[in-house]
């Protein structure tokens, strides 16, 4: 194999593990401090690109057609609007189900995202079919022997990996980060502590369900395509890589993220006769891994009490 | 001295209440099945939700219950031939009997979740996967010309419950949330795999033979009463018969120590461990059981449907089986029935809802997980030997 | 040390970096009834979940009547006749007085699967006879949850769920019976009355032997034959509840002065 090819590997590899990354950190972050999956997430951050797109529509019939401007106006409409989603269902949804079996969450939230996704196949305006995304990024390549690297997948990527950099300082570093670390250790003592319980979940929620928005729009930018259909394979991905990386740990996201981008690239180098199972192969994969580290590669914590 | 049906006050003994029910639903389903126009479907739900209301508020609903377990065998049997009544005054309609047949399916592919989800707690997000398992056995099959059909229907079963023992090492290994993605996995991979694999059909599916036993042909249409009827009859009272048996074993295997241990399995592994139950065992136990069930309602819905695509059998498909369970409620057998006439009949025969059914479904399971956890007909506390008293 | 039904030896459990039990060693003679005391935390709890293999050791041997049980499945332990209660209830609430009872029995139930889905007449004999076994022991406990054997363990009071609990670690008819704070949530009187009805279901046995955890100092100075005490992880003291009770080493740690 030459070497252009094996780097438009890596390249592709790492886009798609920052965009999956961004997804599971959502998951592992709503674990960590309600001990629930909610598995809306994907159709939630499908719903945020819409929101976005819906934005670029009316932008572009107001005559702005400057792209860069187009592009901070759809991000922060979009992940503004994805974050409020993600905590109005937390609020409505998640919470009052806090006293039933944890699954009840899970089934509620997935049933909440065909909601979703069958509202916007049925109700957006031709939602049924796909809807082509503008490319807003400058369209510059370099040619590195053989591999062209695109200047919209580089800036994606710086993109996608600040902000889980920041994401991370932000746990880390702030007051507000301390109070969801806080209640994701002991929800009881936090609360003693003086800590809103109500606001650091609505938060948490918030600000998850943004950070996914971003890989929708990433999504859209590097695809020029989006459907009704996106955050379910989206949110099945991100959720995976964030059970094979381990709940409730933000590093386990991140590697869970490029661990199933790499499964897919080496999928598809592997079987270039048959790149159409490179899901299947991630997928038994992802299974393997679950029969071999039950908890995830980095465990959670256990909490059965006995 | 001591008495089974607790929460009934007033304890009535009689059948009458119990089939007075079957009849009445009886000739609903009936009048439901052939109702074309959507005033007449409309009216009939109407009517349901009436019933519903009056047996709630009145009591009527805790007779026919305290009535069913006084009376349970005879009261089983009297549903089954409700059911086969209603068949045969269907005879010569293809469309009614198609439905009926494929609730009666879904109902047997319920009894199979519940098994694993209802009674041990596991949650199998890839139920259509192991019914389209079984339907693929029955494509594969049905073509190899001297396989007992009959046994086509046998290797469905037992091709699903194989798949289940690739995933028993992780799910035995797994709980909650770590054990959904093992099979929302599975659920995704087999569907992409008969996607992209060619000796499957691919997309575009396969065909699939239709069932025959010796001396009887399901694609030949049946002589009753000197009137043609139609070939899914065979279908209908084939399927009815075969939940019938499911059904018993079900029961029983809910009555039992094995059913014990898969509710003490579900509620407390920790405490089951100490006295001595085996998790594994009982896990494995219901899993493949429960498989073993989807996958021979999924082949005899294969040979009925005559054929077969990757797209009958999506993750959707998978969370609509799941809604029959929470629907009808957990751990409880003729909820699973009354759901799956629900999800089945409902789309069909008001073609507005057609398109709209996944919304609908969703929203509806979601009122139910939020509003009435139980179900539609919750479960009723287990009774060894119902309409007996109590070893005494 | 042939008379002695269990022993520790060395026992050690760490949980990460911190030692929830420390080098322990103790034994129980056959049919005693023996005190584990100690302050919060101090690692009684942790002893019986290693005892029961709900956790591995990190170091050290459990014997049980001369045989190796040191990280044993819980399984093996219940079939060597070792049962428990838990501090915090774990009955199974949906489910009935007389299935939960049940669930204490497994080792004498019949589970094959055949037998189970098509031999119902021996079935339906084995259910007629457990079913009385399980209402005469629960007859000892409350006469009155002896004709409620069918109602939801949910339903009832905490001071009833409690005898349940009991009845179902008494039915399989054990050698060893560790009860984890048996007195958590009742008052002083149902405490005795309770205590009363082991001692009466352990007289009609033969040589039932019992470890209690428990704080109710009355409790253990009425029924036990000696006590171990524990404090942070470490056994402190040892000997009659008269004698533990005068040691000063075991006053410090009660009254957390170093």
């Amino acid at each position: 194999m030459d070497i252009g090819l094996l780097a438009q590997y890596l390249a592709n590899g790492i886009m798609l593990g920052t965009m999956y990354a961004l997804v599971a950190v959502g998951f592992t972050l709503f674990f960590g401090v309600l001990d629930v999956i909610k598995f809306s997430h994907g159709d939630v951050l499908m719903l945020g690109t819409f929101a976005g797109f819906t934005v670029w529509l009316g932008l572009e019939a107001a005559g702005i057609s400057n792209p860069w401007v187009q592009l901070v106006l759809i991000l922060i409409a979009s992940m503004a609007f994805t974050a409020a989603a993600g905590a109005a269902i937390a609020k409505y949804l998640v919470l009052p189900l806090k006293k039933a079996p944890p699954l009840n969450t899970l089934l509620i939230t997935l049933m909440l995202g065909t909601a979703i996704r069958e509202a916007v196949r049925l109700f957006y305006p031709n939602g049924s079919n796909p809807k082509a995304f503008p490319s807003l990024l400058p369209d510059a390549s370099v040619d590195l022997g053989g591999f062209l690297l695109r200047a919209d997948s580089v800036i994606l990527v710086v993109a996608g990996l600040g902000l889980i950099t920041g994401l991370n300082l932000m746990l880390n570093r702030t007051r507000l980060g301390l109070a969801i670390r806080a209640v994701a250790q002991d929800e009881e003592t936090a609360r003693t502590m003086g800590i809103n319980y109500m606001v650091v979940v609505l938060a948490t929620f918030g600000i998850g369900s943004g950070v996914a928005a971003f890989a929708g729009i990433m999504n859209g930018l590097y695809y020029n395509e989006i459907n009704f259909g996106m955050g379910l394979l989206l949110g099945l991905i991100g959720f995976s890589a964030a059970i094979v990386g381990g709940l409730g740990n933000l590093y386990g996201a991140i590697l869970g993220g490029f661990i199933f981008a790499g499964l897919q690239v080496v999928g598809s180098a592997l079987l270039p006769f048959a790149s159409a199972y490179k899901d299947v192969f991630a997928f038994a994969v992802v299974i393997a891994i679950m029969a071999w580290k039950p908890t995830g590669l980095i465990p959670e914590r256990t909490s059965d009490r006995v | 001295m001591t008495d089974i049906a607790i929460d009934t006050p007033s304890r009535p003994k009689g059948w009458l209440p119990g089939v007075l029910t079957i009849l009445f639903v009886a000739v609903y389903s009936w009048a439901l099945l052939i109702a074309e126009e959507d005033w007449e479907v409309m009216g009939l739900i109407a009517l349901a939700a009436a019933v519903v209301v009056l047996g709630l508020f009145t009591g009527l609903g805790n007779k026919v219950k305290a009535s069913w377990s006084a009376h349970e065998k005879p009261l089983n049997l009297g549903a089954l031939i409700g059911v086969l009544a209603v068949i045969f005054t269907l005879s010569d309609q293809h469309f009614p009997l198609l439905m009926l047949t494929t609730t009666l399916l879904y109902f047997l592919a319920s009894l199979g979740l519940n098994i694993q989800f209802g009674y041990t707690g596991m949650v199998n997000f890839a139920g259509a996967a192991f019914f389209g398992a079984g339907a693929y056995t029955a494509a594969v099959f049905g073509n190899v010309e001297w396989f007992p059909p009959l046994l086509t229907l046998v290797a469905g079963g037992l091709v699903a419950m194989a798949l289940g023992l690739l995933l028993v090492y992780p799910i035995v290994r797994t709980t909650g949330h770590y054990a959904a993605v093992v099979t929302i996995a599975f659920g995704v991979l087999f569907k992409t795999f008969l996607e992209v694999n060619e000796i499957l059909g691919g997309p575009q599916g396969l065909m699939v033979n239709s069932m025959r036993l010796p001396g009887w042909d399901f694609n030949n249409s049946p002589t009753l009463f000197g009137m043609e009827a139609s070939f899914y009859f065979n279908y209908a009272v084939f399927a009815a018969i075969l939940v019938a048996v499911i059904f018993t074993f079900v029961r029983r295997m809910e009555r039992s120590w094995l059913g014990l241990h898969m509710d003490a399995v579900r509620l407390d592994e920790t405490a089951a461990a100490c006295f001595g139950i085996s998790i594994h065992r009982t896990k494995i136990l219901a899993f493949l059981s429960g498989n073993l069930i989807l996958g021979i309602a999924g082949a005899l819905y294969g040979m009925m449907i005559s054929f077969i695509a990757p797209t009958s059998f999506t993750f959707s498909d998978s969370l609509l089986m799941v809604s029959i369970v929470l629907l009808g409620g957990m751990g409880s057998p003729w909820g699973g029935a009354i759901a799956a006439a629900i999800v089945v009949l409902l789309p069909e025969k008001l073609q507005i809802l057609q398109e709209y059914r996944f919304l609908l479904f969703a929203v509806l399971v979601m009122l139910v997980l939020l509003f009435r956890p139980d179900g539609l007909l919750p479960r009723q506390i287990r009774n060894y030997f119902p309409g007996a008293r109590n070893g005494q | 040390m042939t008379n002695s039904l269990l022993e520790f030896r060395n026992l050690t459990k760490r949980f990460g970096g911190v030692t929830a039990l420390d080098d322990f060693s103790m034994h129980l003679n056959r049919g005693e009834i023996l005190g584990l005391i100690g302050p919060n935390g101090s690692g009684k709890t942790t002893s019986f979940n290693l005892l029961t293999g709900i956790y591995p050791a990190s170091g050290g041997s459990i014997f049980f009547d001369g045989e190796d049980i040191t990280n044993k499945s819980p399984r093996k332990v219940y079939e060597a006749g070792v049962v428990r209660t838990f501090q915090r209830s774990r009955l199974c609430l949906p489910l009935s007085i007389y299935d939960n009872i049940m669930i204490g029995d497994t080792s004498r139930l019949k589970t094959g699967i055949c037998a189970n889905l098509l031999g119902r007449k021996a079935f339906r004999k084995q259910y007629e006879e457990t079913f009385e076994k399980a209402r005469s022991l629960v007859a000892t406990f409350s006469g009155n949850l002896a004709d409620r054997m069918m109602e939801p363990v949910g339903a009832l009071p905490m001071i009833e769920r409690r005898r349940i609990e009991i009845c179902r670690a008494l039915i399989s008819e054990p050698r060893l019976l560790l009860l984890d704070e048996p007195s958590a949530g009742m008052t002083h009187d149902e405490t005795d009355q309770l205590m009363t009805d082991i001692l009466d279901v352990r007289a009609r046995g033969e040589g039932l032997s019992i470890i209690i955890v428990e704080h109710e100092m009355g409790v253990i100075e009425r029924i036990t034959d000696r006590c171990v005490v524990l404090s942070y992880g470490r056994k402190i003291a040892e000997g009659s509840y008269a004698e533990v009770a005068a040691d000063a080493e075991v006053q410090n740690a009660y009254l957390g002065v170093d």
